[in-house]
């Protein structure tokens, strides 16, 4: 069973579900209260009858820096899937998307162009999900993380900056069907 | 450089170019002579504060201090200071604030005067940012409220929101006065009112007026509605039409639906939370919502339980139950948990529902509505991870008959319907499951006579299920559950076909089974089953044999599964209990706690781990250090971390929500905990560490009068245990667990042992000795009777017996008594009559050090085997701190009265010759103990180094009470030969080698 509501700082007392689990990540307090204060309606949480957090998605809405306005790389008004982990034991249950949907529907409240996410490109479980929720693969960014995921020989891994068109891009101009031959370096991405 | 942790201060852009350079690079000489020059020549007093700030910046008293006069003499002047000054002379005190002076008190007024002078300047908000910076709230506030002022029609609404939440901020927090208190609260609910009447009154929104418009601004509004507001208040507008909670389930908005249910059930307005309940529900249905955006499970249970409580039942919980058939029947595809929420919310109108726990046939008493519903349920999710919690406390409340019906004949129907082998294996283990649920609940049991024929019986009831004569609980049905579950384990690890298909499914239904298997055994070992008291020690009594098999099959268990972090954690708990504390480190290591949630995880493996485990500390990396650095990082700002950024996104709940978590993290028993560990830890070892614990800045703030808060997370620990027991983690946990209690008393009780143990540093040489010697007796007994005061009250606050060890109580109390018998010791003088409290406070010293030693030596005697040496160490522990309290105590008065005799020759300012006797008599009665605890970590090394000990461990671990029989399961399930078992066995044994090694470096003296 499950709540679906906004994030209170209180919840980083009822995380080990998830963060315990060891593809989740746990970053430092200023990281979580950073997006509950300047996007509180973007992180949201699905917690159990006993008030564990059994999932949460951490995003923001953004444009690139006014100085990239005329770059390639610029982007335009936004929404950003920064985090988005559901704890094992609520896996299977459609959690995920449905927290990445009502990150969604903020997207179009405010009037974001589209949903962007990274994902390590080894990661094909990620990759076909967010696939079946209406993302492509936008760019790839060229050694993005600073190891391999599935391969210890290798010092890093390339991302897929995917995207899913929102509603004010009628045109679909913010996303390609082509996106995997075109690759960007880490420096381009801000 | 002109950097320091304030960041780096830009001078005023007119200032030239080789002053600019010289303080940009922090050349302070040259800044001092070139400011003064241009002072001199241009008479602009900016000058005359760069050198100032300059001087500040050098290494001597004076020049240091010169900053804070010239802010001292800025506060008196009342005029409107220069700002660029002023943000100078801010970044020049920054070491000084919080410590030398207050900012509330000093900059935080000069930022007011500058900003309420200059309230559109660019400026004044930096001002403000500043204020909240040092958290100054009565100076923000004040701000704020200018900035208000100032741009009323500006339509710039955010000013008007900083100033009410500040306000409000302000009316909630220690820095405002009683006096000022009521005024604030009635300021900013007024404020929001006018607000509020403006938005419900307005024909169409205009984006510039002063009412609510956005989320954030109306759930403002109702949390200080809440605070501050009367209950009809908060009642009539949460059904307003435009700032209702249901207005805003229609615009997308949840949080104050969520918010006004939580405070009406606190209020008990079932009627409303059940018609706010139905509305929201419908609107799904209606499609004004999305169509499951309300479906939460608490927003249906609520409406469930609002029904139950109405004035007319069956009909209201019909009514949920016609709203839940629309949703099942909408012809949408839904999500996997909302159809989940559906068919719980189903279940528990089912158990709402009067009548419904009576049978449908009166000569099948147990086949109910409920537990035909809970078999409908089980059909469709018993194979999902959740499944258990979902109906645990559901199962744990059907009548005695139900549950054997559930048991009896719903599960193994629902077991024939699968064909499928691994379904039908999942069914068993969570039928294990569930059969281990019911061993917790009353209802399986009947009372029997507890007196026949005069004499007291150790069987007092029979178990409805196994008709046997039992305890509680029933160890005939435990025995049972274990060999069944054992049964099914073998079953499944001798099917390669099943092995294969494991990875497939939700969860590894071994891993359940060992569950099950493990707390049944550790139920059988007695593990505090007869009393639940933590205070007592938790392996006294216990069958030292089964709980090493529990310890065996779990232990194998992770193996299998190392990603289930509830196993890890239970196993951790079981190696510290059995004194293996570097496995259970090992353990703990993998599961990478660290940043954020050290605060509510860490207490699961550190909380006493210096008394279980000094060696530890002497690990590669120091073992607090991440959480050390943690509360460093996060607590270093007097203001919530990220607090400024809330303000400007607007962000009001955000802002309300951070402040209560700071000030709880700031108050964490966990932090404490750190602090205490290492401090013990570095004491344990002779060292000194970073000073005494009080001088750690993160406890500057913390008085007796600070109520230290634990938010210990326990949501990933295995509990199969029902609602009508406590959970899980109280049955293995070597104590209670942290509380503010504890917590002030081991700080009150190291702040004892640093100011026994304290040494001036060598260069003090006073130049008056006699006045020095006077002034150092009158601090200490000052800090004495402080100390005993505190640790008295704390020691006899209400709860206080309950949250102890039996140990840390006997410590603590031994504390609390020296630190009143020093008090009187050192103020009574030769000449004075003999002090009678001493006597009666060294005899209860006395007492309580033997009783102490008679427990230790009790414990040792009885002590199942001597396998278990390493299980009693938290004992050992507090018996050396204790005795070495008294030591250090009495050395320190005896020292004391030496050097009065050496300083006066005349005897007088010496102590009372009784005073003497007295701490002579502790002295010798604390050094036996000491020896006594030293020569039994020698007998300890020595046993653990004897030959033969694998053999040993292995007999003990098999020659439980459980019988030939359960025995041959346990062996099974873990492999069937003794090999893994040896393996374990030899694992144990070099843990509690390595322990011994840690307690052999520990200091006696």
């Amino acid at each position: 069973m499950a709540n679906f509501r906004r994030f209170r700082p209180d919840d980083l007392n009822k995380l080990s579900k998830c963060n315990l689990d060891p593809l989740t990540e746990t970053y430092e307090l200023g990281f979580y209260l950073q997006y509950h204060a300047k996007w509180p309606s973007l992180f949201q949480v699905a917690e159990d009858q006993n008030g564990n957090i059994i999932g949460y998605i951490m995003g923001k809405l953004e444009s690139s820096p006014e100085v990239y306005k005329f770059s390639e790389h610029y982007l335009p008004w936004h929404a950003h899937i920064t985090a988005v982990t559901v704890a094992p034991e609520a896996r299977r249950l459609g959690i995920g998307r449905l927290l990445s949907e009502q990150l969604e529907v903020a997207a179009d409240a405010n009037d974001a162009w589209f949903v962007d996410l990274f994902v390590r490109s080894t990661n094909h479980k990620a990759i076909t999900f967010y696939k079946n929720m209406g993302y492509s693969i936008f760019r790839v960014v060229k050694d993005y993380y600073g190891d391999h995921s599935t391969d210890p020989t290798q010092s890093s891994e390339d991302a897929y900056d995917m995207r899913k068109p929102m509603k004010r891009d009628v045109k679909k101009e913010h996303v390609r069907d082509d996106g995997e031959n075109h690759a960007v370096d880490p420096s381009d991405v801000w | 450089m002109s950097f320091n942790d304030y960041g780096r201060m830009p001078l005023r852009s007119n200032v030239d170019m080789q002053l600019q350079t010289a303080f940009s690079d922090g050349n302070w000489n040259a800044v001092i002579r070139l400011a003064d020059k241009r002072a001199k020549s241009l008479k602009d007093p900016y000058y005359e504060a760069i050198k100032i700030c300059a001087e500040s910046q050098l290494d001597g008293a004076v020049g240091k201090s010169s900053v804070l006069t010239a802010i001292d003499e800025l506060v008196r002047k009342k005029t409107v200071p220069d700002i660029d000054t002023l943000e100078l002379y801010e970044w020049a005190a920054w070491d000084f604030i919080g410590g030398e002076i207050e900012y509330a008190d000093t900059l935080g007024p000069l930022r007011v005067r500058w900003a309420k002078a200059n309230p559109k300047s660019p400026m004044a908000i930096q001002c403000l940012r500043s204020c909240l910076e040092y958290w100054d709230l009565v100076s923000a506030q004040q701000i704020s409220t200018a900035l208000d002022r100032a741009y009323v029609n500006s339509g710039d609404r955010r000013h008007m929101f900083w100033s009410i939440t500040l306000t409000f901020l302000l009316s909630i927090s220690p820095q405002c006065s009683e006096s000022s208190r009521k005024v604030y609260s009635l300021l900013v609910l007024k404020q929001l009112e006018r607000a509020a009447e403006v938005t419900e009154n307005a024909t169409k929104v205009d984006v510039n007026d002063r009412g609510l418009q956005t989320e954030e601004e109306v759930c403002l509004y109702y949390r200080v509605l809440l605070a501050n507001g009367s209950k009809a208040d908060f009642i009539k507008r949460v059904q307003c039409p435009k700032l209702g909670a249901l207005a805003l389930l229609e615009k997308g908005h949840k949080l104050l639906f969520w918010e006004s249910l939580k405070a009406l059930e606190t209020w008990g307005e079932w009627d409303l939370i059940y018609d706010l309940c139905r509305r929201a529900l419908r609107m799904g249905v209606d499609g004004v919502t999305t169509p499951f955006f309300v479906c939460d499970w608490l927003v249906w249970k609520r409406f469930a339980t609002a029904a139950s409580k109405s004035a007319t039942p069956e009909s209201a919980l019909e009514e949920v139950q016609a709203i839940l058939r629309q949703y099942f029947a909408m012809d949408i595809k839904t999500a996997a948990m909302y159809k989940k929420n559906l068919s719980l919310a189903l279940l528990e109108t089912t158990f709402q529902l009067p009548g419904r726990s009576q049978a449908l046939d009166d000569g099948h008493k147990g086949m109910t509505p409920r537990v035909i519903q809970l078999g409908l349920f089980l059909q469709q999710y018993f194979d999902k991870l959740s499944a258990f919690e979902d109906v645990k406390a559901y199962v744990a409340d059907l009548s005695f008959e139900e549950a054997k019906t559930l048991m009896e004949e719903i599960l193994p129907k629902l077991l024939d319907g699968k064909s499928d082998k691994p379904q039908q294996f999942i069914l068993k283990s969570f039928a294990s499951k569930l059969r281990y649920l019911l061993t917790t609940c009353p209802q399986t049991l009947s009372r029997h006579p507890s007196v026949v024929d005069g004499k007291d019986q150790s069987e007092p009831y029979q178990c409805r299920l196994c008709s046997q004569l039992t305890s509680f609980p029933c160890r005939h049905c435990l025995k049972d559950i274990v060999m069944e579950a054992a049964c099914t384990y073998q079953q499944i690890s001798k099917d390669k076909d099943l092995i294969s298909s494991i990875p497939r499914l939700d969860k590894d239904p071994r891993l359940d089974l060992a569950m099950v298997i493990g707390t049944s055994i550790l139920k059988l070992a007695r593990l505090r089953t007869k009393d639940h008291s933590l205070t007592r020690p938790p392996m006294r009594g216990v069958d030292a044999g089964l709980l090493l098999q529990a310890t065996l099959i779990l232990d194998t268990q992770l193996k299998e599964t190392p990603k289930d972090n509830g196993l890890r954690l239970l196993l951790v708990q079981l190696h510290l209990l059995l004194g293996s504390a570097s496995i259970a480190y090992q353990l703990w290591i993998p599961m990478d706690v660290k940043r954020t949630i050290q605060d509510a995880l860490s207490p699961l493996f550190f909380d006493r781990i210096s008394t279980l485990s000094p060696g530890l500390f002497h690990g590669s990396r120091p073992l607090m250090e991440p959480l050390r650095t943690h509360y460093r990082n996060t607590l270093r700002d007097a203001c919530p971390l990220k607090i400024w950024e809330a303000f400007l996104s607007g962000s009001y709940t955000s802002i309300l929500g951070m402040n209560e978590y700071d000030s709880t993290l700031r108050r964490s028993c966990t932090m404490m905990m750190s602090m205490v560990e290492e401090s013990r830890a570095t004491r344990v070892f002779g060292g000194k560490g970073d000073g005494e614990i009080a001088d750690q800045q993160l406890l500057w703030k913390i008085t007796d009068d600070t109520t230290l808060v634990h938010q210990t997370d326990y949501g990933s620990f295995p509990n199969l245990e029902s609602h009508h027991g406590p959970p899980f983690q109280d049955f293995v946990r070597l104590g209670p667990g942290l509380s503010n209690e504890r917590s002030h008393l081991s700080f009150l009780a190291e702040q004892f042992a640093d100011l026994l143990g304290y040494k001036p540093p060598k260069e003090y040489k006073p130049a008056k000795t006699h006045e020095a010697a006077l002034r150092d007796r009158t601090y200490t007994l000052e800090r004495l009777s402080q100390l005993a005061n505190s640790l008295t009250t704390f020691l006899h606050a209400p709860n206080t017996p309950t949250l102890l060890t039996g140990p840390e109580t006997t410590y603590f109390s031994v504390a609390s008594l020296l630190a009143s018998a020093l008090v009187t010791c050192l103020s009574t003088s030769r000449g004075d009559p003999s002090p009678k409290p001493l006597a009666s406070a060294t005899q209860s010293i006395r007492a309580a050090l033997a009783a102490l030693r008679s427990e230790f030596t009790h414990a040792v005697a009885t002590q199942a085997s001597p396998c278990l040496a390493m299980a009693d160490m938290h004992t050992l522990s507090y018996l050396r701190d204790t005795a070495l309290a008294v030591r250090h105590a009495a050395a320190f008065v005896l020292a004391l009265h030496d050097k009065e005799l050496a300083r006066d020759r005349s005897g007088k300012s010496a102590l009372h010759r009784d005073v003497v006797a007295e701490m002579k008599a502790l002295e010798a009665v604390a050094g036996k103990a000491v020896a006594e605890a030293r020569a039994h970590v020698q007998r300890t090394k020595e046993t653990l180094g004897e030959a033969g000990w694998l053999d040993r461990l292995l007999e003990l671990t098999f020659a439980g009470g459980g019988g030939e029989d359960m025995e041959k399961a346990v062996l099974g399930v873990v492999g069937g030969d003794m090999a893994e078992a040896e393996d374990w066995a030899g694992r144990l044994l070099e843990s509690w080698r390595e322990g011994v090694k840690g307690w052999v470096a520990v200091k006696w003296e």
